[in-house]
């Protein structure tokens, strides 16, 4: 049977970063939607799989209203041959739970189960730049009951009937090996999506796109929709931009360029006008009843992941807000850590001075190495058991996708990626009640721009934290706590992934989180194999800074640089003092990733490089002209404004 | 590949401007008339209709009558009609409004317009009529069998610096067509490979060029009515620079404002985009736009040979429309109405020979019979003389055009030649006057209110390039290029480009290199017409690439 590759795809407003215009009298993008950037990487990942199966069909799924036919048909124009949107008024105000519901119901009124013969892939983007939660992919494998592999940058078949998927994990990356059918999710750093051709948009054209409203698939109301959606948002706020306006280096050559950059850096750059905060109105509170929505869920448990054989930074983070919710709970409320693994033990007293109250170990040979399927399935159980209010996961790779699998099958919504964690409640004015205590969940979304806040109505409330956000707690050494055990059933059915191979630079990535300066090597420093950023980086060195060569995500796909130096891979948010971009055009996931930087500044030939706007100075020049001159400069003790280490 | 890369057609137009969409409203209106069901498939490189479409523009409308005769000239988007027209000789600190017209320049009855605007106007209506319009793909190839004509390709993609395929390599489609028309606008990049592989420009006139830049703006209330427009003379050009500036009053309290100058300038350091700024801050100019906005940047060139320079406009399955067959009509820039009638001309004969079943040379001949029978032999034979008079200077030119006029367009000389652009640039040694950048020495420091520098400019284009793909400006010889455009000529690229494209690059040591920015490339053509040596080539970027005009 030939091969059906599935691409599920959203139409999303062009996100912020990518508009032009900086004015209402003409926005040229009003309006404008495009195909979610990591879903145009699922597409093009299944054009490249079509290489491999010349036969295979190739078809392209979304929901949401008719207006997303446009880039269904944009698929096809790409090199897709079918195209089906669920489409009906009732899904409007679904959550991830209720789309991952919505859709999987749809793929499988389409004949793709797990035992359905003819085999299947289904690819997905990582996240949508809308929502940015990555469940979804998660949520779909979760309900059809099939593998998965989540922020895969790259899939091969291997011609055996398995999927060879690399994924991207905390400072390097997995290659996993997945059964057909299975569920890839890819993100936006591997083969950019083709262009479409004329053919394929005469195509599309004339294409009929199938449509199903939910009665066609035999879905019903009470899981979706606004009202169905186990979570819900209750509040966008905007961010402001923390970053003024660009100061660019004037001069006719690169001396006198690097000089003015010196001097302005000295000045110090633009300052931020910030806008008068509008007090915030009063609300209303009514005189409602309160209602307690958790039947008997109580405490609050979280899991301890392991990396290179240790807890991680991120797990050991989460015990902060897991604290802190617990005291405003109140009532003795417990936090509880599972911790997963061979030889796990002696990791609960670590955890206990960090302030778990209970350890929970489950200790299993199988169970060595991370996989979402048996570590979803394990963490499922222990939740039946122990029946938690709150569940929370460090939203590293594996906590992003482990929490909507293990939400699915809670029937818990999940709230990803949050920065703030609080107990509060919920006036429900039709019902109303006050929903009491709840979970309030705060995430940034829109590309960092907004900030929500979102409730979930099922226990466990499962949320993921954004690493890096929370302190790790201060160790209250010789603190006591229960260490318990937990005994899960493990099937067959869940260890059919294999790890081929793990690779995981810490050291790199660690000093990247450390150092002062970064030079960061964009494509456009390629020509010399990255050796000038390196000799400014070196020179740094010599002169006592605390700096370190970075690179963007196309130098380490060229192999010119190891994947740990890489900027702007999920997860990972780096802090300097300086951060000197040069030769990088900024694509959204390398802004994400450095934009929390002290003091940017960028150096690219080209004035319009999408960079500048997120710098607080610029030069406009060729890479091989600056870096030299800076090189002299440094030489000649010119250290950006750093302090020398002293030793 | 697979046969799915190739498709047929009856009718490729190449380019969605005007010339092109009435190509494809009159041929659909004809078959349908006829009852026949031919295929019309029209390719633009833009990334929309209108998005690669710039003009001033004052639109003579009868021809709209005539191509649209269902349709009730207020409903198409012309913006005003002429209400005030004014022609300015300009200084820089005063003016002259002249008390006539220039003849042939008498805009009554006409409109001002975003052309950008009327052609998506056109582009619904075609669609209406079963035109199928793609836009977004690049043709960059020519299909030939037997030596003839029979369609074209759209460019490959996903393909990187050096040529190299990548992995999301995506081939082009050929397109196979019965006839193909070249409506490609001004120096179409495949018109010119057309006109040069058989020899259409035999005993022709070389065709000459003027670079418009423009930037439409949003001004106070009460600075210009809609419909009130001026054309202005002399400041900031000399006498032997050909040109003149354009004000046009739009409704919104918008006006777009540009300047034209011929490409056959001597002075290798002149700058049209800058000699633009330089006209803005003169005291008639500035007083017009003070307290505005500018929110859109554009350039492009138009042929201006006249009569004399028009190609042979038809080959074996083909046939050129439009500005790339060098309809325009002097001494009034106009060529929208040109562009239309060719297209409605073209689209007879298309007609015609599909219904013959032959579009051999012969068979299309019926083309330019209709052409020299029709409007635009007439407005362009008396003038046909107006150029090449005004290539002796402003004085000379403006006395050889009154005696063309009495003498019905002969003139002293029967016919006058013309040389290349490329050809009457200076060498800096050979220049005797001052060096634009002498010349308006403290006036090119630009405010970025009422003045922009080319950066700022480039940016209110919308302009964008894909990073993978070769870089779609070539030079043909780079050692020539060192040794004679940047030594001998000081680098005119970095100049006469509309979108600062072209860096003349001075190391410390000294040492000059051009370097080339194509992703500011408005595709405005100048760099194929003016580098000395005739050494630079412009071909088609990506498809969906360049400029995103949205009301120019
Ligand atoms: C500054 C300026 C002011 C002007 N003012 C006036 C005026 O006031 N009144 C007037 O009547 N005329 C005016 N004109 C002239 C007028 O704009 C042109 O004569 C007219 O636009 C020509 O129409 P066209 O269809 O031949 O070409 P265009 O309007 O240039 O359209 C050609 C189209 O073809 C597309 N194309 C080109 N090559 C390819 C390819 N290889 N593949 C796919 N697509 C391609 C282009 O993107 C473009 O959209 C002015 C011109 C300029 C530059």
């Amino acid at each position: 049977m030939a091969l059906t590759i599935i691409s599920l795809i959203k139409q999303v407003p062009l996100p912020s970063e990518m508009r032009m215009g900086e004015d209402g009298l003409m926005d040229r993008t009003k309006a404008k939607s495009i195909i979610n950037i990591d879903c145009s990487f699922g597409l093009e990942a299944g054009l490249q799989l079509k290489k491999q199966y010349p036969d295979a069909r190739l078809i392209v799924c979304s929901m949401g209203p008719k207006s997303f036919e446009n880039s269904l048909r944009t698929a096809v124009s790409m090199g897709y041959d079918e195209a089906y949107l669920l489409s009906d008024r009732k899904l409007g105000g679904s959550d991830t739970y209720a789309t991952g519901l919505a859709i999987s119901t749809m793929l499988k009124h389409l004949g793709f189960t797990k035992d359905s013969k003819e085999p299947f892939i289904i690819l997905a983007g990582r996240q949508t730049s809308d929502g940015d939660t990555a469940h979804v992919p998660s949520q779909v494998a979760e309900k059809i009951g099939i593998p998965q592999a989540t922020f895969v940058e790259s899939v091969k078949a291997d011609g055996a009937g398995n999927v060879i998927a690399k994924r991207i994990i905390e400072g390097g990356y997995q290659i996993l090996k997945l059964p057909i059918p299975c569920v890839i999710s890819l993100t936006p750093t591997g083969i950019p999506p083709r262009k479409p051709s004329l053919s394929g948009a005469i195509k599309a054209r004339n294409l009929q796109i199938t449509t199903f409203g939910i009665d066609d698939i035999g879905l019903g109301t009470e899981k979706i929709g606004i009202n169905g959606s186990p979570t819900i948002v209750v509040k966008v706020v905007n961010i402001v931009s923390e970053r003024p306006p660009i100061v660019m280096s004037e001069g006719h050559n690169e001396a006198a360029l690097v000089d003015s950059l010196i001097v302005n850096l000295k000045k110090g750059g633009n300052v931020l006008e910030k806008k008068e905060k509008v007090d915030k109105k009063e609300i209303e509170y009514p005189d409602f009843p309160d209602k307690d929505f958790r039947n008997g869920a109580r405490g609050i448990l979280t899991w301890a992941e392991l990396t290179n054989g240790k807890i991680s930074r991120p797990s050991l983070e989460l015990l902060t807000p897991a604290r802190n919710l617990a005291n405003q709970l109140g009532n003795d409320t417990k936090v509880m850590t599972l911790i997963i693994g061979k030889n796990v033990k002696p990791f609960a007293q670590t955890l206990i001075e960090h302030g778990s109250d209970e350890v929970i170990i489950v200790e299993n040979e199988k169970l060595e190495e991370y996989l979402v399927m048996p570590f979803s399935s394990v963490i499922a159980q222990v939740i039946k058991e122990r029946n938690p209010e709150i569940a929370l996961f460090a939203a590293t790779t594996s906590g992003r996708e482990l929490a909507p699998r293990i939400g699915m099958k809670t029937d818990s919504g999940v709230t990803a990626d949050c920065t703030g964690l609080e107990i509060g409640e919920y006036i429900d004015k039709k019902e109303k009640v006050i929903y009491k205590p709840i979970l309030e969940s705060r995430r940034p979304t829109y590309g960092e721009s907004k900030l929500a806040t979102i409730l979930g109505f099922v226990c466990p409330q499962i949320s993921t934290a954004r690493a890096g956000t929370f302190e790790v707690p201060v160790v209250v050494e010789g603190r006591k706590g229960i260490v318990s055990y937990f005994n899960p059933v493990l099937e067959d059915k869940d260890f059919v992934v294999e790890i081929v191979k793990t690779e995981r630079g810490e050291g790199g990535l660690q000093n990247l989180f450390s150092a002062d300066i970064i030079i960061t090597g964009g494509r456009g420093t390629t020509g010399d194999n990255l050796a000038l950023i390196k000799s400014l980086a070196a020179e740094l060195k010599k002169q006592g800074v605390n700096a370190e060569w970075a690179s963007s995500r196309p130098v380490v796909d060229e192999g010119v640089a190891e994947y740990a130096r890489q900027v702007g891979q999920t997860g990972k948010t780096i802090r300097p003092k300086i951060y000197v971009a040069v030769g990088v055009s900024g694509a959204i996931q390398h802004i994400a990733g450095m934009k929390e930087s002290e003091k940017i500044i960028a150096i690219d030939h080209n004035p319009k490089a999408h960079i500048f706007n997120y710098a607080d100075f610029g030069i406009v020049g060729e890479y091989t002209d600056i870096v030299p001159e800076l090189i002299e400069r440094v030489k000649a003790g010119f250290k950006f404004g750093i302090e020398a280490k002293k030793n | 590949m697979n046969g799915n890369d190739t498709v047929s057609t009856d009718v490729l137009i190449i380019g969605g401007g005007p010339s092109g969409l009435a190509t494809a409203i009159r041929l659909a209106d004809i078959l349908k008339q006829t009852g026949r069901n031919n295929r019309i498939l029209l390719i633009e490189k833009g990334r929309e209709i209108g998005s690669h479409i710039l003009s001033g523009a004052v639109i003579k409308p009868l021809v709209f009558k005539e191509l649209l005769p269902d349709v009730n000239l207020s409903e198409i988007p012309f913006n005003s009609e002429v209400t005030k027209d004014t022609t300015i000789l300009l200084g820089e600190k005063g003016f002259i409004a002249l008390p006539f017209h220039v003849p042939y320049m008498s805009n009554k009855g006409n409109y001002v317009a975003s052309l950008g605007q009327v052609c998506r106007y056109l582009a619904i209506k075609a669609q209406e009529k079963g035109v199928e319009i793609y836009t977004g793909f690049a043709i960059d190839e020519i299909l030939y069998k037997d030596g003839k004509v029979i369609g074209a390709k759209t460019k490959d993609t996903g393909i990187d610096h050096h040529g190299q395929k990548l992995e999301n390599f995506q081939p082009g489609t050929r397109i196979e067509a019965r006839i193909t028309v070249f409506a490609e606008g001004t120096r179409g990049s495949l018109t010119k490979m057309l006109i040069a592989k058989f020899n259409l420009n035999k005993d022709r006139n070389e065709q000459v060029y003027s670079l418009g830049c423009k930037e439409l703006w949003v001004v106070p209330p009460g600075n210009i009515k809609p419909g009130e427009i001026y054309h202005t003379m002399g400041y900031p050009l000399d006498n032997d620079e050909f040109g003149g500036g354009f004000i046009y009053g739009l409704n919104d309290n918008k006006v777009a404002v540009g300047l034209v100058v011929g490409l056959d300038y001597q002075d290798p350091s002149f700058d049209v985009h800058d000699a633009f700024q330089i006209w803005k801050a003169s005291s008639f100019v500035s007083k017009i736009l003070k307290g505005g906005k500018m929110v859109e940047y554009g350039a492009k060139t138009l042929p201006e040979g006249g009569y004399y320079a028009i190609p042979k406009l038809y080959t074996d399955n083909a046939i050129i429309v439009g500005d790339s067959a060098g309809l325009v009509a002097m001494p009034a820039l106009k060529g929208v109405h040109l562009a239309v009638r060719s297209g409605m001309l073209a689209a007879q004969t298309a007609a015609d020979a599909l219904s013959r079943n032959d579009t051999s040379e012969k068979s299309l001949q019926q083309y330019e019979t209709l052409v020299n029978n029709s409007s635009i032999y007439k407005e362009m034979y008396v003038v046909r003389n107006f150029r090449q008079g005004f290539a002796k200077g402003l004085i000379a030119g403006g006395l050889l055009f009154g005696t063309q006029l009495i003498t019905g367009g002969a003139g002293f000389f029967g016919r006058l030649r013309s040389h290349a652009d490329y050809q009457t640039t200076l060498k800096l040694s050979e220049l005797k006057k001052k060096p634009f950048k002498e010349r308006f020495k403290g006036k090119l420091e630009f405010d970025k209110v009422l003045t922009f520098d080319k950066s700022t400019d480039v940016y209110h284009s919308g302009v964008y390039h894909d990073e993978d793909q070769v870089v779609h400006l070539h030079i043909k010889d780079m050692e020539k290029f060192n040794a004679v455009n940047i030594e001998e000529y000081g680098a005119p690229e970095q100049f006469f480009c509309s979108s600062e494209v072209y860096e003349l690059h001075v190391d410390k040591a000294g040492h000059k290199e051009i370097r080339i920015h194509a992703e500011n490339c408005m595709h405005c053509k100048t760099c194929d017409i003016k580098s000395p040596g005739d050494n630079i080539t412009w071909v088609v970027p990506n498809g969906g690439n360049g400029p995103d005009f949205q009301n120019m």
